[in-house]
């Protein structure tokens, strides 16, 4: 919290990299910060969150696309990163998957290593074997802004340590993760699918960030309408604001902007 | 008070017993309290009998708090119909406890038990407490199976039965069925005191 | 693939009634009376069993008491769970007189935790390949011949089949468990789980097939009181009684059997 004011005295912001949205923010993020961006399913949150990726030192942790692919998602938008580090935990998921793969694949091999006799007492005993530990993608996530010291972390996205972990234990993570931001005068994306991880916990989550950005769909007769809603700026009320936004060959376009006071 | 009619009753229970293989006793309620005294009495008068008391009229915990001495014999058990179905939870050693008087197979398999592990040397005898209240819970129809089920098993292993009807809870079914499984039948009157 | 199928079962069928035919016609007792008398002596020895019912109506009991009632005799047996843990299989065990702790320390009777067999191998619990389900079977039947069990227990075969994604994959797994069985020198009891109230005798439908019998345990409603009732639905091999029975569960006698009285039920 002091940490936050201290920050608030030196004013400084970092820009989203998206000319439209620093205005709509009236200058970009505050150093410090951390913002929940919140999208419903088909508003593109993916084509944000690597927008976000192109201005200032950069570390995208990715989770579902490896970092070849962000690559030419960002490259197919003509879009030249400053200065963009990956921590690839998509790669490191599915190698690890595929590692599980090929051990049951050689379950006859497994099988010839045990004596039947050896078989039969283990089946016997009750005992469960302790569960072989799995990569812990959590910790992996945590550290990786520890070894290089970026301006910007990206964390694209939240679903997959929900699909893996308890909420109780991504939310100490984050919470860990906010700290560590505010030590480093950094900003903090963190992305989020809306309504699918129930409502207790988005509250959860709002609650913790400082600024929340949510990207609706609204289908109005035939065309689909898409806003970006600033919902929430700690210590900005008059930040709060609403914009409708369109997707073309240049990226995420903020059309009407209106402020909410 | 009135000890001429208990001693009459217990007679007439005696001389039935010892004679018949099943007896069937039909009578109206207002002599119910005797019977049971006379019954009970006699049972533990008797150190060469073995006894099942199959309890449906009423809770086991209700007949020793009348009857004590009965908890203390050694040659009765008890089968308790009652008390399960109507939430009562106790537990007793001396009584075997039927979740439901609908259960009657479970009733003629616990019965069985019962016997199967009493020594030849002891006369085997149920008493049922009573056919009528069984009608109760369950269709004349499968009341008439169970008893002619019972008989059939408790004759195969010289096992005497007593059983109980309550004339003013009586039908014809019930009638019927006392008739034609009993060898002998007491008959009480009111007119008989 | 209708030919291949069609080809494998009649295999199958042809392969159980050899094998029923040089086994011995000394029937395999259950050692719960009524059901011997019902079943003309026992149940056929080296015959495949499905003991059907839904959860709670008594398979895991009287498997047990079967197998216990075996070792009294001299009859070593083995039975695989694989749903519920060890520790809570001999929890339920130890309240009924007909188990004595002495018969798995003697070895007589062996109760072991497929689950944790397949999680040593490395094997998902939740998930089996086709690989993974052969590897098993394989297990199963070498730790039965290792232990030399005269009676064995799948407790249950629902649970197993779950584990396998496809019905082709179950179809498989169950006719290749068919054929390992009949090849084994013991009499086997598969439970098979079913949703209350549902005349069928397994889950996938085709579990019966590659069984020489079908006891089904249901229940009667009386009077809104449940009445637990056991029928042998068919025996290989035996001229049994088909009549419905009324059944007890207690824990000084396991499960008892009397004939259901049926007068307007
Ligand atoms: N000691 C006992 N006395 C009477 N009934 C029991 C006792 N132990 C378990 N039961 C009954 O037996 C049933 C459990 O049978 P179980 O063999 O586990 O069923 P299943 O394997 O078919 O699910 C339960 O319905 C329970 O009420
Ligand atoms: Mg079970």
């Amino acid at each position: 919290m002091d940490l936050v004011k201290v920050q608030l005295t030196n004013s400084e912001f970092l820009s989203t990299g998206i000319e439209k949205l620093d205005n709509l923010l009236e200058g970009g993020i505050l150093k410090g910060f951390t913002t929940l961006i919140l999208g419903s399913p088909g508003s593109s949150i993916e084509i944000l969150s690597k927008q976000l990726a192109v201005k200032g030192k950069v570390l995208y942790v990715t989770t579902d696309e490896t970092e070849q692919e962000v690559m030419d998602a960002i490259t197919r938008f003509g879009w030249k990163p400053e200065h963009i580090e990956f921590t690839d935990i998509a790669t490191k998921y599915s190698k690890s998957v595929l590692s599980r793969e090929k051990k049951r694949v050689s379950i006859y091999e497994q099988r010839s290593k045990l004596k039947l006799k050896e078989l039969i007492e283990i089946g016997s005993s009750g005992v469960m074997p302790a569960v072989k530990a799995q990569e812990d993608f959590l910790a992996i996530f945590s550290n990786s802004a520890k070894t290089t010291s970026p301006e910007k972390i990206i964390l694209n996205s939240l679903d997959f340590f929900l699909s893996m972990y308890s909420q109780e234990e991504v939310l100490r993570t984050l919470h860990a993760a906010k700290v560590a931001n505010i030590e480093r005068a950094g900003v903090l994306f963190i992305i989020m699918t809306k309504g699918i991880h129930g409502e207790v916990f988005e509250r959860k989550m709002e609650g913790m960030a400082d600024c929340v950005l949510e990207l609706n769909v609204i289908q109005k007769g035939s065309t689909f309408e898409r806003f970006l809603a600033v919902k929430k700026m700690r210590n900005y009320a008059k930040k709060i604001g609403i914009a409708r936004y369109a997707i073309d060959s240049d990226g995420f376009v903020l059309e009407m902007i209106e402020r909410i006071m | 008070m009135s000890n001429t009619l208990i001693d009459g009753l217990k007679e007439r229970v005696s001389q039935a017993i010892t004679i018949n293989t099943s007896v069937g006793v039909i009578l109206p309620s207002s002599n119910y309290s005797d019977m049971m005294q006379a019954l009970f009495e006699y049972m533990s008068s008797r150190n060469d009998h073995f006894w099942v008391y199959l309890a449906i009229s009423k809770p086991y915990e209700n007949i020793v708090k009348q009857f004590e001495y009965a908890s203390q014999m050694t040659n009765i058990r008890f089968i308790d119909c009652v008390s399960r179905a109507a939430g009562i939870t106790n537990k007793d050693p001396n009584c075997i406890y039927i979740e439901s008087p609908s259960y009657l197979e479970k009733i003629i398999i616990e019965i069985m038990n019962i016997f199967k592990e009493v020594g030849d040397q002891l006369q085997k005898t149920l008493i049922i407490d009573s056919l009528t209240s069984l009608s109760i819970y369950n269709d004349n129809a499968l009341v008439t199976e169970f008893f002619t089920h019972l008989i059939n098993r408790t004759r195969l292993k010289d096992i005497h039965t007593f059983s109980l009807a309550i004339e003013e809870e009586m039908d014809d079914y019930i009638n019927k069925i006392m008739y034609l499984r009993s060898n002998k039948i007491i008959k009480l009157r009111e007119s008989f005191i | 693939m209708t030919n291949s199928e069609s080809y494998v079962y009649n295999q199958n069928r042809i392969g159980l009634n050899e094998n029923e035919n040089a086994k011995s016609s000394c029937p395999c007792i259950t050692g719960i009376d009524e059901l011997d008398q019902k079943l003309g002596g026992g149940l056929p020895s080296g015959n495949t069993v499905l003991l059907v019912g839904s959860s709670g109506s008594g398979k895991t009991t009287l498997s047990m008491q079967f197998l216990t009632n075996g070792a009294k005799i001299g009859e070593r047996g083995v039975f695989f769970t694989i749903t519920e843990p060890l520790f809570k299989l001999t929890k339920n065990l130890e309240k009924f007189d007909f188990y004595d702790k002495k018969m798995i320390e003697s070895g007589m009777v062996n109760l072991i935790d497929l689950r944790i067999i397949s999680e040593r191998l490395g094997l998902d619990a939740e998930k089996y390949t086709v690989e993974d389900a052969s590897a098993l079977l394989e297990i199963l039947k070498d730790i039965a011949d290792e232990l030399d069990v005269k009676r064995l227990i799948i407790d249950s075969i629902t649970a197993l089949c779950y584990r396998l994604q496809t019905k082709e994959m179950i179809r498989d797994f169950i006719f290749k468990l068919g054929s390992s069985l009949a090849s084994m020198n013991c009499t086997t009891i598969l439970t098979s789980e079913v949703p209350p109230n549902e005349v069928k005798y397994s889950q996938y439908g085709i579990e019966e097939f590659i069984a020489d019998g079908i006891i089904f345990l249901g229940d009667v409603d009386r009077k809104g009181d449940l009445i637990r009732t056991l029928q042998v639905i068919k025996m290989r091999g035996t001229n049994h009684s088909r009549t419905k029975s009324a059944m007890s569960i207690s824990s000084k006698n396991g499960i008892e059997l009397t004939p259901l009285l049926k007068s307007r039920v």
